[in-house]
């Protein structure tokens, strides 16, 4: 028998809960598939997945009706604990599904409780099938936040099941470390035969991975396809806000029926048709000996203590001006001193050695209540800024620690502007990903300060919510002098960004417009940066200037329709 | 004063870490950190206790110097043992003085001693037990004497989330800066500007509260996929992860060194007149 | 024990929960605890001795059973052993006597959002602890010194200075890290932190109208049998096998003395509590 998994009319209501979450649900998952859920936010994704180990109805126990088999086990009748033996689960929050001490000591945690006598081999083994072995001494906390994510997987493949379900990994890491659990997981289904299950919204990522799709729409099955089948229903998944790759969308938008799903048939697919002869629009450079200085950074350097006693350098010889009116992104990887770089500005942290003005008031010398005058912070983790009950109270805390006249009246008027008004009541710690975003900007803008300094403000989201934040991102510039984001989302910098700083070890290798990087390769590669998809096919095709957006590309195509043979299209795949 | 203005400088996240380690790693290549642990709660069960009961000057003596040199043995700072026996006489102090005004005399004096030397004894050997004991063989023995299981894990959890909490405690603790007023004036002896960091130390703990429950939540799911809850009541998980413990020629050795000096001093306490 | 069974039922996992947030929050506010430093006026010492509100706020809103022995592992792991400062059976009395203190604040409390029955068991958790300390340190120095009574001066001095500690911890602790921030927390998170863990808030208002029905008397025998069993889950839940093993060394004795005063103190608070809230509830029926 093939089949590995078995849904039959599963219904599940959580306790309270008004309408069922899942609603008479079937589904039928082979040995060795490679599948990607998707779905819009509430259509039931995480709870289908969470049927499989018997977390519901075992340990949510909320109406549940209907049958599930996995591996030939009914979920009712079997434990959590037996159902684990063949389904490994990455939580979306994986941070916490760590619970011991050292690496080995985690990954081997639950064959260990199954009085396993190998339990150690396990682990090791578990350990060397994600590339982690020979960090299996230290301590879980001194890992990189995607090392922590291959952990998880780990702790799930030790004990060696067939099923590995894996909660939205590119939620929550970078587009790097997203590609290196993509590769672990290819491994792990094709030479290993594992069944693969991932609840993913980046659709690239599907395209290049997954090999059937599975769609949810409120807490039912639309289809299940394959990904080539699945990613051309573009106007479908548009509707219900799931992005096909840009490819499949420029394509699909100037009309044609069987539309590519990866860079490499995207580049085939256009590759033809590209129009010549279009004008190379000249480059501004920007002059930037007029404009006024808000922050001036002069040769800084900052370092922590570490373990062996020696100091572990995280930003050096930094030299910067930034200027009213820009909108400046800092990238680079995790480490390279993005975070610390923005902290320095708020005056929570102080300069090793050289000294930052803000407004020639210098930093050093203040507090960060004083700085909170000039600059807003807003966090990479949203929950982190939410130190009041509500919403409102969190949005007016700052203007009421002042006692700013009439500073009510404001606050409505930005509960507004963030379209927060109907839940100003809620506490910000209980809404979803994308409001709690909304919150944070909306704190950060009743500051009302002279600079905002967002630390990754897309990641986390999916991409309907990240598009919809992008707009209140805009938004902000029209009230405030400088914006800075910290970011990895290369969409948002090739989008909104009109000067681009990379961080690599602590210095700044690149300082410049998002033309020059985009078309710096070599650059690129080295600061781990990931360009998105329609500039590198634009790079490809080798258009002048390089598109940014769909938008931009098809109007490129557009304009010169007649070359634009449309019934060939379907011939090239 | 000025250290409650560095407050939160100090905590930093990088000092808890090296704390931690240090910890961890600590000194554990003595004679001492070699002993299973076992051996070591059952020496630490006499000496940890049994002063309370004697009374003889001469022994307690015997024991006092016994405790110091193991206590060096461990290679644990001499500051600590000089800071913790001056504490102790300082506390006897303190009595002396109140005694002397609540009309005692001064042959209050040897009683004193006597229980500063108790107290020393008590704690010296707590440092020799524990000190040079890392957290993890220390859970283990706790495991191996009957303490239930939950209390082994609970060790390596603290270990695991105590950084990562810590980090998110200072994130709060920096957003109400960030957008909160600290005092204009710093008032007598900086009281206004201490209250005001107190106020933020304690306040930081109710977004705290919220994010830790969704943590345990997650945890505890995963401790159900990963078997947990049933480990804890597993004698064959048990033997398995005890399964390095050992009592060894050391141990005994030890053991057996520290029974043959008590003896020797509880005998010659019969001819000595102390 | 029989009262708090009745008031809740708790799955595994979520006794595992309360457990686990109690640890750790506790415990991580031990450490900052340890890092802050004291200040000395004199005699009088301002330190931020403990974070008392947070065991205070989950027993509160928690089974407090859990929430008061997690917090007491919490104290032990993260305060002394991660930072090697273990001490064998000193930790053994912290655990003891903590818990009985927060476990106590816990049952007072039937209603969250009465800010004064909230109040009370702040000052009540604060104030057993901080007794049963004073009781445990005199106690030491009464085993520790021969003829106690007989060394002239000695016990007045004893029960003075540390009399005087119990009450300037029990002022500035009780006041500034119990009473006041266990009120501003406690409305804050009732009914909002208990879903988090897939809890309902304790609402107790249906089950304790119970007691308002019973007759003095009985309450009093009820109160005395629960405190009486408490003393022993404490033992049991403290490690029995420990207490096993080092009954020969004639320990016993000090634990024994430990657990009378603890429930002597127990009995005289809680007759004077459910007395107060006793007559309180009459009113209202009134």
């Amino acid at each position: 028998m093939n089949e590995l998994i078995h849904v039959e009319n599963v219904t599940f209501q959580y306790p309270g809960a008004e309408h069922p979450v899942l609603n008479k649900m079937n589904l039928s998952v082979k040995k060795g598939e490679f599948l990607a859920v998707i779905g819009s936010n509430g259509s039931g994704k995480s709870t289908l997945c969470k049927l499989f180990n018997g977390l519901i109805p075992h340990f949510y126990t909320g109406d549940f009706e209907g049958s599930v088999t996995v591996s030939g086990l009914n979920i009712v009748e079997n434990s959590v604990a037996d159902l684990s033996c063949h389904v490994g689960y990455v939580f979306q929050d994986f941070e916490n599904q760590l619970v011991q001490a050292r690496v080995l000591e985690d990954v081997s945690f639950a064959p260990l409780n199954f009085g396993m006598e190998d339990y150690l081999q396990r682990g090791r083994r578990a350990l060397e099938l994600v590339g982690l072995a020979h960090l299996a001494d230290e301590f879980v906390w001194q890992l990189s936040g995607g090392q922590k994510h291959l952990l998880a997987l780990a702790g799930g493949l030790a004990m060696n099941p067939d099923i590995i379900v894996i909660d939205e990994p590119t939620a929550q890491l970078d587009p790097y470390h997203a590609k290196e659990i993509y590769e672990v997981l290819k491994k792990l289904n094709e030479q290993y035969g594992k069944t693969i299950i991932s609840i993913e919204h980046h659709t690239e990522f599907i395209a290049e991975y997954c090999r059937t799709v599975l769609l949810l729409n409120k807490g039912s099955v639309l289809w299940k396809r394959s990904t080539r089948e699945a990613l051309s229903e573009v106007e479908l998944l548009t509707e219900l806000a799931i992005y096909p790759p840009q490819a499949a969308q420029a394509a699909s938008r100037l009309g044609a029926d069987n539309v590519p799903i990866t860079l490499n048939e995207a580049i085939a697919f256009f590759k033809e048709k590209v129009p010549c002869g279009m004008p190379s629009v000249p480059r501004q450079k920007p002059d930037r000996s007029q404009e006024e200085t808000v922050i001036r950074f002069d040769q800084v350097g900052f370092s922590y203590k570490s373990m062996n006693k020696k100091r572990a350098q995280v930003l050096k010889n930094i030299n910067l001006s930034l200027n009213k009116g820009e909108q400046v992104a800092i990238v680079g990887n995790n480490g390279a001193g993005k975070s610390t770089l923005l902290r320095l500005i708020t005056g929570v942290k102080k300069p090793e050695s050289g000294s930052i003005t803000v407004r020639s008031q210098s930093v050093a010398s203040c507090a960060p209540e004083k700085m909170a005058d000039h600059v807003a912070y807003i966090y990479q983790n949203p929950e982190q800024m939410f130190i009041d009950d509500s919403v409102k109270k969190d949005v007016a805390f700052f203007p009421r620690a002042r006692k700013i006249k009439g500073y009510e009246a404001k606050i409505d008027e930005i509960l507004k502007q963030f379209d927060l008004v109907d839940l100003q009541d809620k506490d910000s710690r209980l809404m979803s990903g994308g409001q709690q975003r909304r919150a944070s900007l909306a704190i950060g803008a009743a500051m009302n300060p002279s600079v905002i300094l967002l630390d990754e403000p897309t990641a986390s989201l999916d991409m309907a919510t990240r598009k919809h934040l992008t707009q209140f991102i805009l938004k902000l510039k029209e009230q405030i002098d400088l914006v800075m984001i910290a970011t990895h989302d290369m969409q948002l910098v090739s989008e909104w960004a009109t000067r681009v700083i990379v961080l690599h070890h602590g210095q700044i290798i690149f300082d410049g417009n998002k033309e020059e990087l985009f078309s710096n390769p070599a650059l690129m590669d080295k600061a781990g940066l990931v360009p998105p998809q329609i500039v590198t096919l634009s790079l490809a095709l080798n258009v002048e200037p390089i598109d940014y957006s769909v938008d931009s590309f098809i109007n490129r195509f557009k304009e010169a329709r007649g070359e634009w043979p449309l019934q060939k299209a379907s011939q090239i795949n | 004063m000025a250290a409650a203005k560095s407050f939160a400088d100090k905590l930093s996240f990088e000092q808890i870490k090296i704390e931690l380690l240090n910890t961890a790693y600590g000194n554990d290549r003595t004679l001492i950190a070699k002993l299973d642990p076992r051996t070591l709660f059952l020496w630490y069960a006499f000496f940890g206790i049994a002063p309370w009961f004697i009374h003889s000057r001469f022994i307690l003596a015997g024991m006092l110097l016994f405790v110091i040199g193991t206590t060096i043995m461990t290679k644990v700072s001499r500051l600590i043992i000089f800071i913790l026996i001056l504490g102790l006489l300082g506390e006897s102090g303190y009595l002396l003085i109140a005694s002397l005004f609540f009309g005692g005399n001064l042959g209050i004096i040897i009683p004193l001693l006597v229980l500063t030397m108790k107290l020393s004894v008590i704690s010296l050997a707590s440092i020799t037990a524990f000190c040079s004991m890392s957290p993890e063989r220390l859970g283990e023995g706790l495991l191996r004497i009957g303490v239930p299981g939950q209390v082994s894990f609970s060790i390596s959890y603290g270990y695991r989330m105590l950084p990562t909490l810590f980090e998110e405690y200072n994130h709060i603790f920096m957003s109400y800066r960030l957008r909160g007023k600290s005092p204009e004036k710093h008032g007598l002896f900086y009281f206004r500007t201490v209250i005001y960091f107190i106020k933020l130390a304690v306040k930081s703990f109710y977004p705290l509260l919220l994010s830790m429950a969704k943590r345990a939540r997650t945890t505890v799911e995963a401790l159900e996929t990963k078997g947990g809850q049933y480990a804890f009541r597993n004698p064959a998980v048990k033997k398995l992860k005890l399964a390095n413990l050992r009592i060894g020629k050391t141990d005994y050795f030890f053991l057996l060194i520290s029974v043959l000096y008590l003896i020797s001093i509880f005998i010659s306490s019969h001819y000595v007149s102390f | 024990m029989t009262q708090i069974k009745e008031r809740y039922t708790l799955t595994q996992s979520q006794k595992m929960m309360v457990f686990i947030l109690s640890m750790s929050l506790y415990g991580l506010s031990n450490m900052i605890t340890e890092l802050v430093p004291e200040v000395n006026v004199g005699p009088v010492n301002f330190s931020i001795e403990y974070f008392a509100f947070i065991p205070l706020t989950l027993c509160i809103l928690f089974h407090p059973f859990y929430a008061a022995i997690g917090a007491s592992f919490g104290e032990i792991i993260f305060g002394e052993i991660m930072l090697g400062q273990f001490s064998g059976f000193g930790e053994m009395e912290k655990l003891v006597i903590f818990t009985l203190a927060m476990y106590v604040a816990g049952i007072i409390v039937n209603n969250p959002k009465n800010r004064v029955q909230v109040g009370i068991a702040a000052v009540t958790g604060v104030v057993i602890h901080q007794f049963l300390n004073m009781v445990s340190d005199i106690a030491k120095v009464w085993i520790g010194v021969e003829d106690f009574e007989a060394v002239s001066g000695l016990p007045q001095s004893v029960v003075a200075i540390e009399g005087f500690s119990f009450l300037n911890d029990v002022l500035f602790s009780g006041i500034l890290f119990a009473l006041l921030p266990t009120l501003y927390l406690v409305p804050r998170l009732y009914g909002k932190i208990e879903p988090l863990l897939g809890m309902k808030p304790c609402d107790n208002k249906t089950k304790y109208p119970i007691s308002g029905i019973l007759k003095p008397r009985f309450i009093l025998v009820g109160v005395l049998l629960s405190a009486a069993a408490m003393g022993f889950e404490f033992l049991s839940e403290a490690g029995i096998d420990i207490f096993e093993w080092e009954a020969d060394f004639g320990s016993t004795a000090i634990w024994i003395s430990l657990a009378v005063a603890a429930v002597v103190a127990l009995i005289t608070i809680i007759v004077l509590v459910t007395g107060k809230n006793k007559a309180k509830r009459g009113m209202a029926n009134e």
